[in-house]
């Protein structure tokens, strides 16, 4: 999970990890290049978000327009999806569905980064000094130990249950469950850094602590974190769709692919296959595209990785002026 | 450390959402029932949605105990049984009106023998069969019967509303006249003394097996009463592990003689698509409470017959008056032109059920469909708004029941319909647990409501919904001539004078249009073809003792 930290105490002040390597464009071209697959992920996201974005446009029904007489017609035309129990047309409401799913997702995950890495950023530098910041620290850090001992989904649907069903509440139990995961990544990249000579420095010039942590440790810190970030959302994804399969998440009909699934899964028997099917395809895809765009983050924010892949792409290079 | 090209699904979080999403789902459980059990002649095997909870008819009105109750008990009389009309393999009970018999009703006795109407009306005098036996060997008297009158009183609930319908005041009304003779005595003349005999839940107890377990501490027996039965009907129960299965032995001591099927096996298969796999597959005789559109997936399945036919359902929403804009009557009444009554018969009940144009059974006597106005007419929806001061529409919410299926798709549509008429809705799912609690606390402006009431009766319905008085009121409906056709109505034993009142009374009620009106769901039965027998009865429940095999 945790990349190493970036090795070396001459890293200036304030310098990202991220931006190590030279070309930062054409080097991200040629990796695509290199790893379709990685191609294959932005492709996926960016023609999901386009479609949600255009999806008003683009789409050819209103996604919450009941029509009884054309309930459960099969894909074909001009339901390229066919339509669900209710005559909805399936094909308008997958498009719109990303509206809902990856807003969630998205909201969710930031909070959680934002609030998780604060937290852990202030447990890892104040861990080792002796006082409250001890004690503080240490709480917080068994606190997350308790929220990481649930299951995922079971702690989720509790807190749904408590706050009630809304947006807000999924955003909230996304953003709860993942925090610890920020917490721990960046307590573990803030133990390492603040012992950094640069840090140290200004300690001694007589910077104060929060100017430490905001101007000094995050920002060296948050290579690991923005990697997390894609390969979460995937996954805050899958969890705002299962929280919405057991009701727990949207009402109906707003259109979003988990409630799309619960709704039309129970046909499935009958051979009423395309309301639950196309949504099911329509998320697994999703996931998929930014697994693969987590996988190149990954690359991409870890130097010795990034150094091996520079090395790789310019042998391949030298390779094809050769035989040129 | 994970594998770098599987970031997020590292083995230990991909099992654990895997399984999270495996557990919602449904399907892993359907072949876990052996199939051996529906092969053997004499033994049944049926897929409901629930096991019995309690099996104490004064407390609990869940679906497996309604079954239940049907096969550990008997009343004092039935219905006479006839030859649905519309299927012909299928039986249902007489409940026609009759003005040649007493009481107007054709009925055969069951534990009773034979019975004597008092023409004033408020007196009904039963000779009990001799040499009936309980489950535990002890013989019917009237001590009996009295006991289980006298625990109705004593225990309240459910109880207390049988007792009131049928215009008992005390437990002396019910007195023992003989060893084998008891009688009902009321004060005012009730229509409802022998049809309330008839009803599923006003069975006869063995009190002597009760006094015997309960002793002081519960003279009543509930605890035993709840996981065991003490009755004079055809089954005795041999197991019930709730949430598994419950399963019933027959009696070779029973009065109408051993049933044809020995055992029965009724099996919790939450699903509804999980139970129309296990009839499909012949793992089980009969699947119970299945979805229209799996409904009609079996009629072409060879082995597999299904009856559907016409039953006391009734689906609605509550309209409650007591939640502006819904105290206007010219809104309530709009709500019903917007509602697109035939779409969604067809879409969502695919034929299986009729349009609800009354606010009872449209199979009991007395029921009228004259009084229903209400077709699919937007613009005079629009019109009747406006005329209530909503021209430019609302906003108000729709409760429905997670655990109903075709709620949720009816809701949609009826959102759809009603932006038309400039009526927003927005919809509330209720989990399945608490949507009961959410009915009877009256505090939603729009909630579905799915019910049927037992007795053939138009006073009986009415009252139950409509009786300002009534605890099933859900729509707190008011009006005083509706209350005083109501009440007069039970007070008289005159029957034709009482269906002309009950008429009256639904003209005023379905001109008021407290519900929403959706429709009469048929009752199906999905079965085996050579279990033969069906018969449907007013309570919505199947007996055992009604099947054999062909």
């Amino acid at each position: 999970m945790a990349e190493a930290p970036a090795k070396g105490d001459g890293a200036p002040p304030g310098s990202s990890a991220t931006a190590g390597g030279s070309g930062g464009i054409a080097f991200f071209l040629a990796l695509l290049r290199a790893r379709p697959a990685y191609a294959l992920g932005y492709v996926i996201v960016a023609t999901v978000v386009v479609l949600a974005v255009l999806a008003p446009w683009v789409a050819p029904y209103n996604p919450v327009q009941a029509s009884p007489v054309d309930f459960l017609k099969p894909p074909g035309w001009p339901h390229v999806m066919g339509t669900d129990a209710t005559g909805m047309d399936i094909f308008s409401r997958v498009i719109y569905a990303p509206r809902i799913d990856l807003a969630i997702a998205l909201a969710g995950t930031l909070i959680s980064a934002v609030v998780g890495s604060a937290l852990g950023a202030a447990a890892g530098y104040y861990e080792a000094q002796r006082g409250i910041g001890t004690f503080a620290a240490g709480f917080v850090m068994r606190a997350a130990d308790v929220l990481q001992a649930f299951p995922v989904f079971v702690f989720a649907i509790a807190v749904v249950a408590v706050l009630g069903q809304s947006l807000q509440s999924v955003v909230i139990a996304v953003a709860f469950v993942n925090t610890p995961i920020y917490l721990r990544l960046m307590r573990g990249q803030v133990l390492s850094i603040r012992r950094m000579r640069y840090v140290e420095a200004a300690y001694i010039a007589g910077v104060s602590d929060f100017g430490i942590i905001r101007r000094h440790v995050i920002p060296n810190a948050m290579a690991p974190v923005l990697a997390q970030l894609s390969v979460n959302i995937g996954w805050a994804i899958l969890l705002t769709a299962a929280l919405s399969f057991i009701g727990a998440g949207v009402e109906a009909p707003t259109p979003e692919w988990g409630s799309m699934i619960a709704m039309g899964f129970q046909s499935i028997i009958t051979g009423h296959w395309w309301p639950s099917i196309f949504p099911g395809l329509a998320l697994a895809v999703t996931v998929f595209g930014f697994a693969l765009i987590g996988s190149s983050v990954e690359v991409l924010a870890d130097p010795a990785r990034r150094r091996a892949l520079a090395g790789e792409l310019e042998a391949r290079r030298r390779a094809r002026l050769a035989t040129a | 450390m994970s594998d770098p090209r599987l970031p997020f699904l590292d083995r230990r979080s991909f099992f654990r959402t895997t399984s999270a999403i495996a557990g919602a789902a449904v399907m892993p459980r359907i072949l876990s029932i052996p199939s051996a059990h529906a092969q053997a002649g004499s033994t049944m095997v049926i897929a409901a949605p629930a096991t019995p909870q309690s099996l104490d008819c004064n407390f609990d009105v869940s679906l497996g105990t309604f079954e239940a109750i049907g096969a550990l008990y008997d009343g004092l009389l039935g219905f006479e049984k006839i030859p649905d009309p519309g299927v012909p393999s299928a039986s249902r009970e007489d409940i026609s009106f009759h003005a040649d018999l007493p009481g107007g009703v054709n009925m055969v006795g069951k534990l009773a023998e034979s019975w004597e109407l008092d023409p004033s009306g408020t007196r009904v005098v039963f000779k009990l069969r001799e040499g009936v036996m309980s489950n535990w060997g002890n013989e019917l008297t009237a001590e009996d019967v009295r006991w289980t009158w006298n625990r109705a009183f004593e225990l309240g609930a459910l109880g207390a509303f049988y007792t009131a319908v049928s215009g008992l005041k005390s437990p002396d009304d019910v007195r023992v006249e003989d060893k084998y003779v008891v009688s009902f005595n009321t004060a005012e003349p009730n229509p409802l003394l022998l049809k309330i005999q008839t009803n599923l839940y006003t069975p006869v107890y063995d009190s002597t097996k009760c006094k015997e377990v309960g002793g002081t501490d519960d003279p009543w027996a509930r605890k035993f009463i709840e996981n065991d039965s003490a009755g004079f009907g055809p089954y005795r129960l041999q197991q019930l592990t709730r949430g598994q299965q419950a399963v019933f032995a027959a009696r070779e001591d029973y009065w109408g003689g051993k049933p044809a099927i020995d055992t029965v096996v009724f099996r919790e298969v939450p699903t509804s698509a999980a139970r129309v796999q296990l009839l499909q597959g012949g793992a089980v005789d009969i699947a119970q409470y299945l979805q229209p559109l799996e409904i009609i997936s079996l009629q072409n399945v060879p082995n597999v017959v299904v009856e559907t036919v016409p039953a006391s359902f009734m689906i609605w929403i509550e309209l409650n008056a007591k939640t502006p804009p819904f105290d206007n009557v010219d809104v309530r009444r709009a709500m019903n032109f917007a509602f697109p009554q035939q779409q969604v018969l067809d879409a969502v009940y695919q034929g299986l059920a009729t349009p609800l144009n009354g606010c009872m059974p449209n199979i009991y006597p007395g029921f009228s469909d004259e009084f229903f106005e209400y077709s699919y007419d937007p613009a005079k929806a629009k019109e009747l708004l406006a005329g209530a001061g909503f021209g430019d529409g609302f906003t108000t919410s729709l409760a429905y029941n997670a655990g109903d299926p075709v709620q949720e798709p009816i809701a949609i549509i009826y959102q759809t319909a009603l932006r038309e008429v400039g009526v927003e809705l927005e919809l509330k799912k209720i989990p399945a647990g608490s949507f009961y609690n959410a009915v009877t606390e009256r505090g939603q402006p729009m909630i579905f409501y799915v019910d049927s009431p037992w007795c053939p009766d138009p006073g009986y319905s009415l009252t139950l919904y409509f009786d300002s008085a009534s605890y099933v009121n859900y729509s707190n409906y008011e009006n005083a001539e509706v209350d005083r056709l109501i009440a007069e109505t039970a007070a008289t034993a005159d029957e034709a004078a009482r269906l002309d009142m009950m008429k009256e009374a639904q003209g005023i009620i379905m001109s008021e249009a407290p519900w929403t009106f959706i429709a009469y769901p048929n009752y199906t039965m999905a079965r085996k073809a050579e279990l033969e027998g069906f018969t449907y009865y007013t309570s919505n429940n199947i007996r055992f003792q009604d099947f054999h095999r062909a």
